[in-house]
């Protein structure tokens, strides 16, 4: 069912890096239809599994992934219709069709843990799905702003100074982007607390429940992750870390919440294994 | 009816005999109106900027055009025809409409791919579609050229980047700053490039310009050119804090801008990027403030390489514009040939069109007991009949690959049904 979004996330892929090197405008107006075809699509499977298990399709690690890569696809695509500016999308696809092989290699199957059924944890899920997308953004626009700023002050004007948005867009987008995301993870992370603390009354002996603490790796590269963006936001207030400084943190705390999404979920944690 | 171009450009005539045949400053329109209205011409569009002077109409004799031309221009110029003669270039054709489309198309240019060239021509053909001096052969040409111009343009990178040296310093401000709305310059030293830079920079819409040199005076001078601010010299510092793209070009033999001095005017600008543009020989910069984290600092040898290597990806665009205005030249030439055989098709369809409208009037007497229905149905099929017959000879006769074998495809038709007899008021012509 991930499949067909697949392939036209993968065609507006290819559309997108044509665009990116020739420049043609023809080409970058079908890489947009495409990825909107794309998402229009998987708007349509996870509405479909949404039905089949009545709630959002998140208790499933593949399923999860795919619902990241539909809300970031939604994400840049929104970035993208409103500053008019095709050229993130070359290193945003790459992104969103590696995380998308995840749900059509292992499918995997959603069991409802009578644990979840509470509207806090869907809250708590998609907040932070959605504070990852907004990271992946402004990761990807950080390591743009990198390749543009190394141009610029090393004086080789080439391949990327005739291709990207200005440094200063480049920052800005990238600031509001972690912005975005810092408050849907700060949320996020509020709202699971509270939940777990609600369903621990519940069921006191579920595993998943007694391993909620700081010292979970899940937990704690969360934290670390909200330390990274929550300095980056001080930085840039307060002492002025704007540009590489700025574009360098966010990439590092994308690859904190990427590690944390992907690799501790699936060999680290004992919380968070609702699947 | 031929196109005919008479004219001289940077590459035939030095730029003293340009400027006293030179257009431009004059009544175009009058030009043009009174080259239409010459014996042998029936149409005219004068192209006229600093690097050519150039003479396109529509003629019967191209010869007689050519001496024409001549005079006209001795006599509008009033210079003498032999000073002029040597430098003239003389296209007909398919070789004027290549050169207009090369010209349109920015490869003829001084500078290649120089974005002005296009909107020259299209207000040429203006000023003269304005007073009734273009017809169909030039208004074609013309209106064809500004869509060759246009691909040339969006298919090759052949106007793309900056090719002098201040708009390649404006082109680095607006990919530090995108929009320059709003940011402040401060040019220190008043000078012919720090003044271009800030007028183009000025066009750009930045917001304050504030200028400041040694000599008060050459500070207010260019205060009024570009519309800034003169300050005084020892308030330099001050306006150092406050500026985003700062333009030096001092005569100074030492480095007026030091690292710790701009490192003190940064601490109030919390970390937004400063661009600095060192013009000045010997430079007004400490190189080592461009290792500021947020500085970006050009010198003039920086921006000459920048300019460089832009002229040289321009001219490795030139042999791709080439295959493309060589194409539209094909196309043109083409379409025009498909056009020029219109009235003999025309011709030719009268023709089995009144054939077959005789035969059904000779036939009447036999077609009269038929019903309505029926005898519409035979209309209809001799129609198609006289369509399916013509439908071949029509599309090999638009298709003919040149002037020459059209002309003898034209007269053999003509001459085999008679075409000229038959229509004797409108005969079959080429354009």
């Amino acid at each position: 069912m991930n499949t067909l979004p697949l392939l036209l996330y993968a065609a507006a892929g290819v559309a997108y890096a044509i665009h990116f090197a020739r420049r043609d405008s023809t080409v970058g107006r079908a890489a947009t239809t495409l990825l909107l075809f794309g998402a229009l699509v998987h708007t349509f499977v996870i509405g479909m599994q949404t039905m089949e298990v009545r709630h959002l399709p998140f208790a499933n690690f593949s399923r999860a992934v795919s619902s990241f890569v539909w809300l970031l696809t939604l994400s840049y695509l929104y970035l993208e219709l409103t500053t008019d500016e095709r050229s993130m999308g070359v290193f945003i696809l790459p992104v969103i069709i590696g995380l998308q092989l995840i749900p059509v290699l292992h499918p995997g199957v959603e069991r409802a843990d009578p644990v979840l059924d509470s509207p806090w944890f869907w809250v708590h899920v998609s907040s932070l799905l959605f504070a990852y997308a907004s990271f992946a953004l402004a990761g990807v626009l950080g390591v743009t702003y990198m390749l543009q700023f190394k141009e610029i002050k090393k004086k080789h004007l080439g391949y990327f100074y005739t291709r990207l948005p200005s440094l200063q867009i480049l920052d800005i987008m990238n600031s509001r982007a972690v912005t975005v995301g810092l408050v849907f993870l700060t949320f996020g992370v509020i709202v699971g607390a509270v939940w777990t603390a609600q369903a621990r009354t519940i069921a006191p002996d579920d595993p998943n429940l007694r391993a909620m603490s700081i010292d979970d790796p899940k937990i704690f590269v969360a934290l670390l992750t909200w330390g990274v963006y929550s300095f980056a936001i001080f930085a840039r207030r307060t002492w002025g870390w704007t540009g590489r400084r700025a574009a360098w943190l966010s990439s590092l705390g994308f690859a904190f919440a990427m590690v944390n999404f992907l690799a501790i979920n699936y060999f680290v944690t004992t919380s968070h294994t609702f699947y | 009816m031929h196109l005919f171009l008479l004219g001289v450009s940077h590459r035939t005539a030095p730029v003293d005999l340009r400027e006293r045949l030179d257009f431009s400053s004059r009544d175009l329109t009058a030009a043009a109106g009174a080259i239409a209205t010459k014996p042998s011409m029936s149409e005219a569009v004068v192209l006229s900027t600093c690097n050519r002077s150039e003479l396109y109409v529509a003629t019967t004799d191209p010869a007689c055009a050519r001496e024409e031309l001549v005079s006209f221009i001795s006599e509008y110029h009033h210079v003498s025809a032999p000073t002029f003669q040597p430098h003239l270039f003389a296209l007909e054709n398919s070789a004027a409409v290549a050169h207009l489309f090369r010209v349109a198309a920015g490869l003829d240019s001084l500078v290649v791919g120089e974005p002005q060239i296009l909107g020259q021509v299209k207000d040429a053909y203006q000023t003269s579609a304005s007073t009734r001096c273009v017809g169909p052969v030039l208004s074609n040409v013309f209106r064809w050229s500004f869509g060759v111009g246009k691909r040339v343009r969006t298919e090759t990178a052949l106007g793309e980047g900056a090719v002098s040296v201040s708009y390649a310093a404006v082109a680095l401000a607006r990919k530090i700053f995108g929009r320059l709305g709003g940011h402040r310059v401060l040019v220190v030293g008043a000078g012919e490039i720090s003044s271009l830079t800030a007028q183009h920079l000025r066009t750009q819409g930045v917001g304050e310009i504030v200028i400041t040199s040694r000599t008060h005076a050459h500070a207010e001078e260019l205060a009024a050119v570009v519309g800034g601010l003169a300050v005084p010299w020892d308030s330099m510092t001050n306006a150092l804090g406050a500026a985003d793209i700062v333009i030096t070009a001092t005569g100074s033999q030492r480095p007026i801008i030091t690292r710790a001095q701009l490192e003190a005017a940064q601490g109030h600008r919390r970390g937004t990027p400063l661009f600095i543009i060192d013009i000045a020989v010997p430079r007004d910069v400490d190189p080592a403030v461009g290792e500021i984290e947020q500085v970006f600092l050009y010198n003039i040898d920086d921006l000459q390489i920048i300019v460089e290597e832009n002229l040289s990806r321009r001219a490795a665009e030139v042999e791709r514009a080439e295959s493309i205005v060589n194409d539209e030249v094909t196309k043109f030439m083409t379409w025009q040939r498909s056009r020029s055989a219109v009235p003999t098709v025309v011709a030719l369809r009268q023709r089995f069109e009144s054939i077959r409208r005789s035969e059904l009037q000779r036939l009447e007497g036999k077609l009269g007991p038929l019903t309505p229905e029926t005898r519409a149905r035979v209309d209809e099929v001799t129609r198609l009949i006289v369509e399916k017959l013509l439908l071949e000879p029509t599309e090999q006769l638009k298709a003919l690959p040149d002037e020459e074998t059209q002309a003898a495809y034209t007269e053999a038709v003509n001459r085999l049904f008679r075409l000229q007899d038959q229509d004797a008021s409108e005969p079959s012509k080429r354009s």
